[in-house]
């Protein structure tokens, strides 16, 4: 059965190939601007790939010094004329994200004052845009720091807290479980930005506002409730009798949880440890309500985006690194998340 | 010990936790709702002064059709791709793959990769004008109205379909193929088989999925202000933000913030529950899959 004719061949391969041409070319692109330069970004249109080279043509003036003639695709135009080599380093540096020190670029072109006019083939760095975000985002690698620690609190409050009730909701009945169930739903409804204004109130109170265990205590409340509701579901799959063999061997109540039940609801944590992760490596606007110094990753590059378009590679390429560790970690649980959903296979 | 404490033991840490960090700022937020910019207990004035703001009628207009269209064009595409996907063909799991990659990017990548193709100089006018579909470059970001909302509606879609459409390839692997089989040696068409077989059996994974879009639609405001700007697509929580981040220290903005966000969160609550009377199958959202 299910053998398809030409024609639902053909449209099936069409609706797949415009799903890959819309994932894809925006990646590409958003790649792309992460490395341009400064002339790339205002080129139109634009390649596909960036340079790794700059091109330019120098023609030696009869005051000495050196005009310097670029090619943006409409022809050549003059866009600087000095032999100042910290004028030279800044602008190259600046629009070309070309870092040879001004001293070797007047080396260089000196050469023209023999030969007349030359073309010169300039090494682009390819990590100017990364170190330029670093630079003008001076918050960002303590931020990149605080990221990492917020997360890693969020994923333990949330872990220790959430199974423990996933477990009782899954194994136990009681009276008020439904009520609890329910509100369990409703705390995961609430809009977190209603809740960071009297909690900013409530953690002055606590001496926490501007810190890091504040702030993964604002994240952890979504997500004990999602890791409960995650757990208790594979908390009801895992076997009993392996339970009651334990108890049997002597072992209580908690030892046998964290011994047996603890290791074969992996999945679930490592599921709700990825969800726990993602709330607290991208939230921006609890982050601005509830920080002042201690800024995370996310914030300083939300930040770093500004109203203008001008100079956006910078951000794009601080939004690169923010991407990074959370593909690194959903690819990590990926597997475990998987066999969550019922083995979907990718 | 006694055995009945048990559950109530191991709920415990999540009730303190609640009670301190949830309920606390909740009910400090709700008294906020009901009290006056004078100070005076009140049950109206906070959301008179809410209905009479600015741009609240336009938001909430923004949210009723973002929540409609999104989630209907989300799911229509997440639907195709799934069933399309989970055919056994050469290359199956590698596109698979490649669909689901808008899901790993953060939220403030999402908005500059757009911002980055939108502006008139952008990728995607450079794109459209290398194949010759357009002559002059198009202005995306000084859209306004419906053209706005359509631009954040596709913004969205792109980076929300490959997490709906997960969920359903899980509950489409997980059908059993001897109903379909079934259907077919009694001579069902392939349209009937889908409608329905497969439909009803994918309805546990179609309620959990779009219970969980409707939650975070209605709640939509990033991407909007992170690509466009505060109040050029305004959206419930886009004003909550925006009172809280834009003009923040205003006793109005205090009491705005709050009573917008007090009425977002009874919103959800209704339409979830809508929803879930709807399908009666209330038990499918309970994470169940």
């Amino acid at each position: 059965m299910n053998r398809l004719n030409l024609i639902q061949k053909t449209v099936m391969s069409l609706i797949l190939s415009a799903m890959v041409i819309t994932v894809v070319v925006p990646i590409i692109f958003f790649l792309s601007v992460s490395f341009s330069n400064d002339f790339e970004m205002n080129q139109f249109p634009k390649n596909l790939i960036p340079s790794t080279s700059v091109t330019v043509k120098v023609a030696p003036t009869e005051q000495g010094l050196y005009e310097i003639f670029y090619n943006n695709g409409e022809g050549y135009r003059s866009i600087i004329t000095t032999a100042n080599p910290i004028k030279l380093e800044t602008f190259f540096n600046r629009q070309f994200a070309v870092t040879i020190p001004g001293e070797q670029l007047v080396e260089q072109f000196s050469k023209t004052k023999e030969n007349g006019p030359m073309e010169f083939k300039l090494k682009k760095d390819m990590f100017y845009n990364f170190k330029q975000f670093f630079t003008i985002a001076t918050k960002a690698k303590s931020a990149l720091v605080n990221s990492i620690l917020v997360s890693i609190y969020t994923i333990i409050i949330s872990l220790t807290i959430g199974s423990l009730a996933g477990y009782a909701m899954a194994r136990y009945n009681f009276k008020f479980k439904e009520t609890i169930n329910v509100t369990l739903l409703i705390v995961r409804m609430f809009p977190v930005v209603g809740i960071s204004i009297p909690m900013a109130i409530l953690l002055i109170n606590f001496g926490l506002f501007d810190t890091l265990l504040g702030l993964a205590i604002l994240y952890s409340i979504p997500n004990i409730a999602l890791t409960a509701w995650i757990t208790s579901s594979i908390f009801v799959g895992i076997n009993k009798e392996l339970e009651e063999a334990s108890f049997i061997f002597g072992a209580n109540s908690f030892h046998t949880f964290m011994k047996i039940t603890l290791p074969l609801a992996f999945p679930a944590l490592a599921a709700s440890s990825m969800y726990a992760f993602l709330t607290a490596w991208n939230d921006t606007i609890s982050a601005l309500i509830l920080t002042n110094q201690n800024q995370t990753l996310a914030l300083v590059v939300y930040k770093a985006i500004g109203t203008s378009s001008s100079s956006i590679q910078y951000a794009a390429a601080g939004s690169l690194i923010l991407i990074i560790p959370a593909l690194v970690f959903t690819f990590i649980v990926r597997k475990y998340v998987n066999q969550m959903w019922g083995g979907v296979e990718v | 010990m006694n055995k009945k404490a048990i559950p109530y033991l191991l709920l415990l840490p999540t009730f303190i936790f609640y009670a301190v960090f949830w309920l606390t700022p909740v009910a400090a937020g709700m008294k906020e709702v009901f009290i006056d910019i004078n100070g005076n207990f009140s049950l109206t004035e906070n959301f008179k002064l809410m209905f009479q703001s600015e741009l609240f009628g336009q938001s909430v207009l923004n949210t009723a059709l973002f929540v409609a269209i999104s989630v209907v064009l989300q799911y229509v595409l997440a639907l195709t791709l799934a069933v399309l996907l989970s055919r056994k063909f050469k290359g199956a799991k590698t596109l698979m793959f490649i669909s689901m990659i808008p899901m790993a990017v953060t939220p403030t990548a999402v908005a500059i990769l757009w911002k980055t193709g939108l502006i008139s100089d952008g990728w995607i006018n450079s794109t459209l004008v290398t194949l010759h579909l357009i002559k002059e470059p198009i202005s995306f970001l000084s859209a306004d109205g419906f053209s706005a909302l359509l631009l954040i509606i596709l913004i969205d879609t792109w980076t929300v379909t490959p997490s709906v459409m997960i969920i359903l390839v899980a509950g489409l692997q997980g059908m059993q193929k001897e109903f379909k089989e079934a259907a077919y040696s009694f001579g069902a068409d392939k349209w009937r088989i889908f409608r329905d077989i497969t439909l009803p059996m994918l309805k546990p994974s179609i309620v959990t999925s779009i219970i969980l879009r409707l939650i975070a639609a209605i709640q939509v405001w990033a991407i909007a202000v992170m690509v466009l700007g505060y109040s050029k697509v305004p959206f419930l929580v886009e004003r909550v933000a925006f009172y809280v981040d834009a003009v923040p220290g205003l006793e109005t903005s205090r009491k705005l913030a709050f009573t917008l966000s007090f009425t977002t969160t009874v919103i959800v609550l209704i339409v979830s529950l809508i929803y879930l009377k709807v399908t009666k199958k209330s038990s499918a959202a309970g994470g169940k899959k």
